[in-house]
């Protein structure tokens, strides 16, 4: 099994891609799709799309991000892919289910972004996890909800 | 230098040695655990060193310098105060650096583990901090503590359940209790443990291995 203990640079690094164009005509170019919940990880076996098992093993000042090329030889490359994030819409009804799902969100720790009137939080876990935590909130129709995928980097 | 990762790496490793944490309530068998792994590790050539984190004194660390297991410099106390989950998920600063300082002191340190203070179902560990963590939750706690769904017990990469030998003396069914535990996982790992005994400590040190020190 490989080990990667570096990270050789970003796709979009104008040599780098220069070099990943060549390889990619040649399909040579392999993709490591990580979850999202996993990219913070500085270690972790994983497998290519291609098949190949490998390993990271990033020193703790380094940690992956979407396009991180990882091996960069002369006749094959692989390249991270994050996989789409999933964010649980919640959508309260007035302001006062608004203030409780705040309250609530931030007791639970979740990771949260705002979107306009709504509240998106991160999924590590099933939906249904996190909607039985807000209770009567949610059964009682005062937070409506629905999912959200969205790719970290974008 | 752990073997497996020797001959598995041909330059020589830039990385720094793996950190792996240990969480669980309040008494479930999180320092028996660690006890019973340290010597098992050290037979496969894992070269560890240990910080605890206890709320305000360092019980833990006083109890495996003395334990006679490890060499007590390679043992570390974290005081965490009256939260321990902060330190160990929203600002695990005082963890990171006690962990960089055993690693500064043990060249070829290859794996760092960190014990939790004994907190509730809900704490888990920061990716910042860890690379991988255990869960560890006890026979006696009740056998509904599956049911209850924490974090702590969802997220982790491993699930212990330990003091299988109490199961009788508790009135607790423990294959309903372990296969509730795998469903509400979704299949994610899990390992049921006597720390007493070192029953299923073997396969512990298995998981460890393969997953951050890349043992087959
Ligand atoms: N019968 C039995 N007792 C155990 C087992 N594992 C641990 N114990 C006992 O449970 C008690 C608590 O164990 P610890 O290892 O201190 O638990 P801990 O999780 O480190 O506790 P804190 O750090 O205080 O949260 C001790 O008296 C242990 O001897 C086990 O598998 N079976
Ligand atoms: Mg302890």
């Amino acid at each position: 099994m490989r080990v990667i203990d570096r990270i050789v640079g970003s796709r979009l690094d104008p040599e780098i891609a220069h070099r990943l164009h060549h390889l990619d005509h040649r399909h040579a170019v392999d993709i490591l799709a990580i979850d999202s919940a996993d990219m913070a990880r500085r270690r972790l076996r994983a497998t290519t799309r291609g098949g190949e098992e490998i390993a990271i093993a990033l020193p703790r000042e380094e940690t992956l991000f979407d396009g991180a090329v990882l091996i960069l030889d002369a006749d094959r490359a692989v390249v991270v892919r994050v996989g789409a994030e999933r964010w649980l819409r919640l959508a309260p009804r007035d302001k006062i289910a608004a203030l409780e799902l705040g309250y609530h969100a931030g007791n639970l720790h979740w990771r949260v972004r705002f979107d306009g009137d709504d509240l998106l939080v991160a999924l590590e876990g099933p939906p249904e996890d996190y909607l039985a935590r807000l209770g009567d909130l949610v059964s009682g129709g005062r937070v409506t909800h629905g999912l959200d995928a969205r790719n970290e980097a974008a | 230098m752990l073997k497996t990762a020797m001959t598995l790496t041909p330059s020589p490793a830039r990385a720094s040695a793996a950190r792996i944490g240990i969480g669980g309530p309040v008494g479930s068998g999180k320092t028996a655990l660690i006890e019973r792994l340290i010597p098992v590790l050290a037979g496969r050539g894992v070269d560890l060193a240990i910080v605890t984190n206890d709320l305000v004194t360092k019980e833990d660390a006083e109890r495996l310098r003395r334990s006679g297991l490890i060499d007590p410099a390679r043992v570390s106390a974290v005081e965490a105060g009256a939260c321990p989950h902060t330190v160990i998920r929203e600002d695990p600063t005082l963890n990171i650096a006690a962990g960089d300082a055993l690693e500064a002191a043990f060249p070829g340190l290859d794996l760092l583990i960190f014990e939790s203070g004994g907190d509730n179902l809900a704490s888990t560990f920061s990716l910042d901090l860890v690379d991988w963590w255990i869960f560890v939750i006890d026979v006696a706690g009740g056998d509904d503590i599956p049911r209850k769904r924490g974090p702590g017990v969802l997220r982790c990469d491993l699930l212990v359940v330990n003091k299988t030998d109490l199961a009788p003396h508790v009135g607790i069914d423990l294959p309903a209790m372990l296969s509730e535990a795998t469903a509400v996982r979704g299949g994610k790992a899990m390992i049921a443990t006597n720390a007493r005994s070192g029953d299923g400590i073997d396969a512990v040190a298995d998981a460890i291995c393969r997953a951050v020190l890349f043992a087959p």
